[in-house]
């Protein structure tokens, strides 16, 4: 214990110093300020965890420093806003993706069939390249003759603003549904399947060694057969789960598009290990360069997608309430009438915003913990980080756990996402603000460990909101009466203020490793 | 003579780049019809056009020359490296505009600034290594761009829509002798990538290419690599300024988009297109860089930077040398096919 | 089939470097077979390219009738061989239990092999809780043996056991190996030629990249000039 806490010493002492000053700077405000000022810390440090924590274990398995983590975070949050606003969208969008999965997943069978296949090396590089252009071109052509309804940017009245005013108002505006004009159902369905079946033939042919020893059974074909089956289902029952998603409770839709939310962090996740990632595992500047490159495009699409212009996320119903014995001072006034604000300490604070997400970032926290200390995949990522050969040597396929953990830790970043577009209002900057915030938590806390991804997070959350607060409310300057109101510019500026003096200190971070 | 002539041989391509880049605005002219007294003159729409789309291509070389001495010789991934462009800018603009000062002087303050930024990272130099630098440099440029967007300096950066109105002195304005601008952007750019040449040839960076090879050996050999660092940083630091300075003397308004990590990635895909560690890759890259730039918005619009995304990331997997870099290695294997070719032919002698 | 591994003119690489040049040798099995040499001379790149830890870009590599090389190094693995590193490489994040734990390819391995482990190591009982790096370094060798047989593996491939441990403990450590290649074949590479001696039935030589003698332990010893010219002094 002792030499515990001697190694640690520098840490400690960065921890008190900050400590302290949270203190002083508490002193000046009144009991309520601070209460708020702290949960908002804890809110803000939540979704940067949220964030910070996939990237650090993206970072210490793989070694890939994924700068589209703020990319990711903020497609989260629009794919779970058009989940939640537009359910018509994506029931119509679900039916695609998922036959184009469905497609693709066969990939598994056919580097079997490939393998068979002998072919001269540069008639076989010519041939899958020619499948693969033809089943993209396929695809692109089915896809552009896809219904799907969708808004419309140049027109203010169908914008996302428009739906997302009118939806947090609660009258929602039913959008006209698009019908099959240019292609018949049938046909697209089956376009879908074969272009995408194509041009993974083309892929499993382009690398045909890699699937060698890989033995055929029946949950090959479960995937793709389940995808598939919900595929068609979405298709055919397009305008009956339509009418019931914008009939639903919205407490319940939002817990649909977090989830979606999530799974589509985890797909593209694993797509992206998968087909770009993977190939550069001995080139790693090229790999951080990669995800940067992705991270741009990726706020591209979004700006072309959704628009520039911001706009909100309605918090659910259980968030929203007003009325009865709103805002609440008790637990059970809170749950009968859903209150959007309680009382406490004679403030007044904001449910979803300072009460919600700090409970959803702890319980994440413990999950993900009990997950690395608990579980098998949690044993091979600890045991990873630190020898990835001896992993492998032990017969355990490491890979997989890569690809496991990228989609993991992308899932998280679009979880946090979601949970934190209600609060914040979706703009396509805000993926970059975060990725800050979480590379400078990190880096305060350590870039490869899990528990200073945590303290990072929060120490980064609290120290933006004690600055917010006192640009409202000014800092007194000791032995004069002048009063100094920090700008909002010196909000993220303190924080790498922070950041730079603990890396002087300890280039590894409070938890860091020492090298 | 024998002296000159090999540095004339060594330098070949580069100087046969000056003289073309030189006649170009003059045989452009012919096209539309404006005999080069007129070019001389700053008279004809088209090769007015072309000496500004070269202005620019010359602007990004430099700072992307500057990039690929920290990134590309010293191994040095410093996602700041906007900050230096963007502040050389910012204070050119304020020191004409607010500050009224003259020329000279502007001139004298911005590589001083320069050399103050390349210290204020050189602190953190010695401490912080590998990825934790990028990470550092990534905060302290990010605080940069804050700083200029916010409202509270909207007087002097004008803060998110760009600094504007900066009186350029005549004798430079683009405007009106947009030649000479021209030529004295080239000239600079020529003159940097010489001394860029000289500089890693000669045993301080020769030091540097060790350091990115090797930090623990060149470390063991005996050299005090933070100072090398140091050099490569402030060197760098200079030329971005240079950079920075041109912009804002050309330019109708300071967009607080070259304060933006965007930016430095732009210096990254420039390199990268050209290769990364070559040099002359950096100006090699910032014409096609421009150029698809130009062509894709013209052609294509609002999705243009989508695709130079795609070109980038295509880059990134299937040409990590570059252009100049798989040609160089295209060149060596037809070499050493033809050196084996030769030996073989001997040999049955 | 009485040869567990044969290796044919093997040509590895790690990363550029041309390491093996032409390694050729049989495994019998159900023995101990140890590969000598001076330092450097590829013993280690031997066992690594076995695995495909590093890559054999010429020659064959077959386990129990089959073809292994190129393949994946947990496919390899997964087949029945285990591996005990150099330096031992025991987890730090990891408890005891844990380092074992880990190697378990079907669930229940270390249940059904705990008391077999304990047996042959008893010390390490004592130590099921604590992280990997607090214990000795002969303690860390044991760990790191038994880790290798949690799973069932046919082939051992053992690095350096007796490394950097007191003699006392490498006397025990020698009982040990002899005990459990009454289960598995063992592939031993050691410096130290009276362990091998003690241990081996038989033996092959490495020398630069290259196979260059190998045959039965007890000719090699009566054999002081052939010791001498690949090993040094002994």
């Amino acid at each position: 214990m002792k030499t515990n806490l001697r190694k640690n010493s520098k840490a400690i002492i960065i921890l008190v110093i900050i400590a302290a000053f949270l203190f002083v700077a508490a002193r000046g405000m009144s009991g309520r300020d601070v209460l708020i000022t702290v949960l908002r810390g804890f809110s803000t440090g939540s979704v940067t965890f949220l964030v910070a924590a996939g990237f650090s274990l993206i970072f210490g398995l793989l070694d890939v420093l994924n700068l589209a983590q703020g990319t990711l975070y903020m497609i989260g949050a629009y794919v779970g806003w058009t989940v939640y606003v537009r359910p018509d969208t994506f029931i119509d969008v679900l039916t695609p993706v998922l036959l184009i999965l469905a497609g693709f997943s066969l990939s598994a069978l056919w580097g079997r069939l490939a393998s068979r296949i002998q072919l001269a090396p540069k008639a076989r590089k010519i041939i899958s390249w020619l499948l693969i252009l033809a089943g993209f071109g396929l695809l692109a052509l089915v896809l552009t003759s896809y219904p799907i309804a969708i808004w419309n940017l140049n027109n203010y009245s169908e914008s996302p603003i428009t739906y997302s005013y009118m939806a947090d108002q609660g009258l929602r505006i039913i959008p006209a549904e698009v019908t099959f004009e240019k292609i018949s159902p049938f046909l697209a369905i089956l376009g879908l399947l074969v272009s995408s079946a194509i041009s993974a033939f083309g892929i499993a042919l382009l690398n045909r060694d890699e699937s060698k020893s890989q033995a055929i059974n029946w949950r090959r074909y479960l995937a793709p057969a389940i995808l598939l089956l919900i595929g068609v289902l979405a298709a055919v029952f397009n305008a009956q789960i339509t009418g019931w998603m914008f009939a639903m409770s919205t407490n319940w839709l939002f817990v649909i598009a977090i989830l979606i939310a999530i799974l589509s962090g985890v797909g593209l996740g694993s797509l992206m290990e998968t087909t770009l990632i993977r190939p550069l595992y001995n080139r790693p500047i090229y790999q951080l360069m990669l995800t940067l490159g992705l991270g741009t495009i990726g706020v591209q699409i979004v700006q072309a997608v959704w628009g520039r212009p911001e706009f909100v996320w309605p918090k659910p119903e259980f968030f929203t309430g007003t009325g009865g014995a709103c805002p609440a001072t008790n637990l059970a006034d809170l749950l009968e009438y859903n209150c959007s604000t309680v009382f406490l300490l004679g403030g007044r604070v904001r449910v979803y915003d300072e009460i919600f997400i700090p409970i959803v970032g702890i319980i994440v926290l413990i999950v993900v913990w009990i997950l690395l200390k608990r579980s098998r995949i949690g044993m091979i990522i600890r045991a990873g980080v630190q020898d990835r050969q001896m992993v492998e040597a032990l017969g355990i396929n490491v890979r997989r756990v890569f690809t496991l953990v990228f989609a993991l830790g992308v899932g998280l970043a679009t979880f946090g996402g979601a949970l934190a577009a209600p609060s914040t209002g979706l703009t396509p900057v805000m993926g970059e603000r975060l990725l800050l915030s979480a590379l400078i938590a990190l880096a305060i806390g350590g870039l490869t460990s899990f528990p200073g991804a945590a303290l990072g997070s929060l120490l980064v959350g609290l120290i933006q909101q004690f600055m917010i607060k006192y640009g409202q409310i000014g800092i007194p300057l000791p032995f004069t009466d002048a009063v100094f109101k920090p700008s909002p510019p010196l909000v993220p500026a303190s924080t790498v203020l922070l950041m730079v003096i603990v890396l002087l200190i300890l280039p590894g971070g409070l938890l860091g490793s020492k090298e | 003579m024998k002296n000159n002539s090999s540095f004339l041989t060594k330098n070949r391509g580069i100087l046969i780049f000056f003289a073309v880049m030189l006649l170009a605005p003059f045989l452009i002219g012919l096209f539309e019809g404006s005999t080069p007294l007129m070019i001389w003159g700053n008279q004809g729409s088209l090769s007015k056009f072309i000496e500004g789309l070269g202005i620019e291509i010359f602007i990004l070389a430099l700072f992307a020359l500057s990039f690929d001495l920290l990134f590309g010789i010293t191994g040095l991934l410093s996602f700041g490296h906007a900050m230096f462009f963007a502040v050389a800018a910012y204070l050119t603009g304020i020191a004409l505009k607010t500050l009224t000062m003259p020329f000279w002087g502007v001139v004298l303050l911005v590589l001083l600034a320069a050399i103050v930024q390349a210290l204020l990272f050189s602190l953190v130099l010695p401490r912080v290594k590998g990825i934790t630098f990028t990470l550092v440099s990534l905060g302290l440029a990010s605080v940069f761009h804050i700083i200029v967007m916010s409202s509270d300096m909207i007087n002097l950066t004008g803060a998110d829509v760009g600094l504007q109105g900066v009186p350029v002195p005549a004798f430079i304005s683009p405007v009106i002798e947009r030649l000479r601008f021209y030529v004295i952007a080239l000239t600079l750019l020529v003159v940097t990538y010489l001394f860029y040449r000289r500089f890693v040839a000669s045993p301080t960076g020769r030091v540097c290419v060790a350091i990115r090879e090797n930090e623990d050996r060149a470390k063991m050999l005996g050299y005090n690599t933070t100072i090398f660092k140091i050099v490569a940083m402030i060197i760098s630091s200079l030329t971005a300024s240079t950079a920075g300075m041109l912009h804002a003397l050309y330019q109708p308004i300071i967009s607080p988009a070259v304060a933006d990590l965007a930016f430095t990635v732009t210096a990254l895909l420039i390199v990268l297109i050209g290769g990364v560690g070559t040099l002359s890759g950096a100006i090699v890259g910032a014409f096609a860089f421009r150029l698809l730039d130009f062509s894709l918005r013209r052609f294509i619009g609002e999705s243009a930077s989508f695709i130079t995304g795609a070109i980038y990331v295509i880059f990134v997997l299937f040409v990590p040398y570059g252009i100049v870099g798989t040609m160089r290695m295209r060149q060596l294997r037809t070499k050493q096919g033809w050196q084996q070719l030769l030996g073989m032919l001997k040999s049955k002698n | 089939m009485s040869n567990i591994l044969e290796v044919k003119n093997i040509h590895s690489f790690i990363n550029q470097f041309h390491i093996l040049q032409d390694v050729d040798f049989v495994v019998p099995k159900g023995s101990i077979t140890a590969l000598l040499g001076r330092n450097g001379a590829g013993k280690t790149t031997t066992l690594k390219s076995i695995l495909g830890l590093a890559s054999v870009r010429e020659g064959k590599v077959i386990f129990e009738g089959r073809e292994v090389q190129g393949m994946p190094p947990f496919e390899i693995a997964a087949l029945g061989i285990g591996f005990v590193p150099e330096h031992r490489a025991i987890f730090r994040d990891l408890s005891v239990e844990e380092n074992l734990k880990i190697a378990e390819r079907n669930k229940g391995d270390l249940d059904r092999k705990r008391t077999f482990i304990f047996d042959l190591f008893p010390d390490l009982k004592k130590f099921l809780n604590l992280r990997g790096t607090e214990l000795s370094g002969g303690q860390q060798q044991m760990l790191a043996i038994a880790r290798a047989l949690v799973a069932d593996n046919s082939l051992l491939l053992i690095d350096e056991p007796s490394e950097g441990l007191a003699p006392v403990i490498i006397e025990h450590m020698i009982d040990a190996i002899r005990q459990l290649s009454e289960q598995s074949t063992v592939v031993l590479v050691e410096q130290n030629f009276l362990v091998a001696s003690k241990l081996a039935k038989y033996f092959v030589i490495i020398e630069e990249g290259k196979s260059v003698a190998s045959g039965l332990m007890k000719d090699l010893e009566a054999d002081k000039a052939m010791i001498h010219r690949y090993l040094g002094a002994a």
